[in-house]
């Protein structure tokens, strides 16, 4: 009796208009107008690669023909260094191929077609060649060879200071917070689903309701085998979500992925018990009731921060209790602590959080769909 | 005698204020099709819900079978199938998956389920349509999926609330020889139904409902055997002098006349020859007239005489 009410809650589910726009189609559709929209983002993230740069060599002086090699060379050079000739270097410079030209006539100056963070650096590194130049010049005059290489060494680390370095264990990126709410969204869309499990068993609720009411099925089994239908199809669904994020889009969501897909699951299956509890309450129709959990979606994650960064950060501050309470904010912070930190501590708590809201959610719900007769139909 | 199906004892049911059921008994024999006759807001569907313990009540006492009624009377819901008023089907399953997820409600052996899937296809006529979902059927083929859906696991007893309701004349007279021939086969049947007609056409026992309480019972004869008028004879007429009215009024049997200056209505209580005294009457008087027609009474007929009103005219 369970595996057959299982099978097709199953079915039903899957089936859902509700089920696949909502929790198939706009994770895909929302998620790719993130990317999009903050692919621009993504992309001056080479700030920190190499700068492009034109050298022209017109005096013959090998000195800094070391330097430039110490930084041009390795993954995290500072400089990608073209060797040429002036007018081929001009060529590039106006092609926009390399951000300046280093002449090299006996000392080193630079010419740039443009203001910005790359011609800066050129600026400190040309400037700090000339002062090392005047040092090692005066080594090799003194034959202090190591003085010389010391001065090389300093050069290449001093300019490696500008690396891109991680505060935290994974991806520190505050945009991947946006398909965090994304996630978290799409979990507790899946409230429509337990909606339905709720109204779809309360004959005062619907017809679906009464012809299982009058059937010689135990309430229970059609809830149970409902509600574990109603889980199984959106922790797929949830799957399926992160999987897209992450392996479609390629938004790096840091290193445990494992550990991603099941609070991704169990946040699906908040979802499910969250419409589950509200659908129990009262005796509104399914499109009402949907309607209003709909919009009472749209205004966790609003407060989770899924349409405006930074509310988030505003509600810490001036009222940390909401972010506590917000389901969608629990979900979208157990994502960020797994990638922000490298305990699981926080993770921890905000699974633990989760796992009290199911739990409270599924007991007032069958606890409020247990009755047997109605007052009135 | 054949044994007892549905005993219902002293119903009543009440919304605040109003009281849904008055007082309501009644007896269904096995191998009935019962008719629960009345307008809307009578009380029928609230009876039926009653029965099938899905609402709660405020006294009485009812019996299936033999057994208490209760929420948890599994055996005996077992045995009992029900065609509501509003279709409810699931639309994200097709006509199969719909009848074969209900009939898995009851029986639970696969094999026996299949059987009784084919079974309900073919009864209803749905076999061009088994992988239709249901957004995709006419509103006839719809009611039949809804019936399929409550009649598949064989049930011994078979409520119907209404199931003709906004079916097109073809599909209807489908689904009351259905009904008959399930009826045929075994099954009690209950009917509850505002459409006089079907009522008599089908079942072989009616009680009528108003406001709550019943105010009839027995078979079509012996409810029409019931009230005064057994000839209802109709003539059209342009002129009617108000002295040829009263000499038809003052013939034997005739108990009531009524025209509306198109039309002359002329009620009988017994007698045989009523039809050619008043024809004799007009023709005395010279009277031309139109379409002549004599009725024998209707349920409307009984409803009207025990309640004062119309079957169709009573409101909610």
């Amino acid at each position: 009796m369970f595996l057959h009410n299982f099978k097709y809650e199953l079915k039903m589910v899957l089936r859902q208009r509700e089920f696949i726009m909502w929790l198939m189609l706009f994770p895909i559709v929302l998620g790719t107008l993130f990317k999009v929209a903050f692919g621009s983002v993504y992309s001056n993230t080479d700030l920190f690669q190499s700068i492009p740069v034109a050298v022209v060599n017109t005096s013959g002086d090998e000195v800094y023909k070391q330097m430039f090699t110490a930084l041009g060379e390795g993954d995290d050079a500072t400089l990608s260094i073209t060797y040429t000739d002036e007018e081929e270097a001009k060529e590039l410079l106006f092609a926009g191929k390399v951000k300046g030209i280093i002449v090299n006539d006996g000392g080193l100056y630079l010419q740039v077609s443009g203001k910005g963070i790359r011609q800066s650096i050129l600026q400190e590194v040309v400037s700090r060649c000339n002062l090392y130049r005047t040092v090692v010049m005066q080594a090799i005059a003194d034959g202090d060879i190591p003085l010389m290489n010391s001065v090389i060494a300093e050069l290449s680390k001093d300019v490696k200071a500008c690396r891109d370095v991680s505060p935290t264990a994974d991806n520190p990126d505050v945009y991947v917070q946006y398909f965090y709410n994304l996630i978290a969204m799409v979990a507790i869309c899946g409230s429509l689903t337990g909606l339905h499990v709720a109204t779809s068993s309360q004959a005062n609720q619907s017809e679906l309701g009464a012809r299982k009411n009058f059937s010689p099925t135990p309430k229970f089994t059609h809830l149970s085998a409902a509600l574990l239908g109603s889980c199984v199809a959106q922790g797929v669904s949830m799957i399926l979500c992160v999987t897209f994020l992450r392996f479609v889009l390629r938004i790096n969501f840091g290193g445990n992925l494992l550990l991603i897909y099941a609070a991704a699951v169990m946040s699906g299956v908040l979802g499910v018990t969250l419409g589950f509890f509200v659908g129990s309450i009262g005796r509104l129709k399914y499109e009402i009731k949907s309607a209003i959990m709909l919009s009472c979606s749209m205004v966790l994650c609003f407060l989770s921060g899924l349409m405006m960064g930074n509310i988030k950060g505003i509600l810490a501050e001036k009222a940390p209790w909401i972010n506590r309470i917000n389901p969608v904010a629990i979900i979208s912070d157990s994502f960020y602590c797994l990638n922000m930190y490298s305990d699981y501590r926080r993770f921890i708590t905000k699974i633990v959080a989760m796992a009290i809201y199911i739990g409270v959610f599924t007991v007032l719900g069958v606890l409020l769909s247990r009755r047997k007769k109605y007052a009135s139909l | 005698m054949k044994p007892t199906v549905v005993k219902i004892d002293n119903l009543v049911k009440r919304y605040g204020e109003l009281v849904a059921l008055d007082h309501f008994s009644l007896e269904i024999k096995e191998g009935e099709i019962f008719g629960l006759l009345g307008p809307n807001g009578s009380g029928k569907t609230t009876t039926i819900n009653c029965l099938l313990s899905l609402l709660a009540y405020d006294k009485g006492e009812i019996e299936v079978f033999g057994k208490e009624m209760t929420p948890v009377s599994y055996d005996t819901k077992s045995q009992i199938g029900v065609i509501m008023q509003n279709v409810a089907v699931i639309d994200e399953l097709s006509v199969r998956e719909n009848i074969d997820y209900f009939c898995g409600l009851y029986v639970l052996d696969k094999a026996k389920r299949k059987e009784c899937v084919d079974w309900a296809i073919g009864f209803v006529g749905l076999e061009d349509f088994e992988n239709f979902r249901p957004k995709k059927l006419s509103g006839g083929l719809l009611r039949r999926l809804n019936i399929a859906c409550g009649i598949a696991h064989k049930p011994r007893l078979i409520i119907l609330d209404e199931p003709t309701v906004a079916v097109d004349p073809q599909s209807r007279n489908r689904i009351l020889e259905g009904i008959q021939q399930l009826n045929r086969e075994g099954a009690t049947v209950i009917y509850t139904s505002h459409y006089m007609e079907e009522v008599e056409q089908i079942c072989t026992r009616i009680a009528i409902m108003d406001k709550g309480r019943k105010v009839a019972e027995g078979t079509k004869d012996e409810l029409k055997s019931m009230i005064r008028n057994t000839e209802s004879v109709t003539i059209e007429i342009l002129e009617l002098p108000e002295d040829v009215r009263a000499k038809i009024a003052s013939q034997p049997h005739v108990y009531e006349t009524e025209y509306d200056g198109n039309k002359l209505t002329v009620r009988c209580s017994g007698g045989r020859h009523n039809l050619i005294r008043i024809l004799g009457v007009l023709q005395e008087a010279e009277l031309g007239f139109g379409r002549v027609y004599s009725e024998l009474p209707t349920l409307n007929d009984v409803f009207l005489e025990i309640t004062g009103t119309a079957l169709r005219d009573s409101k909610e």
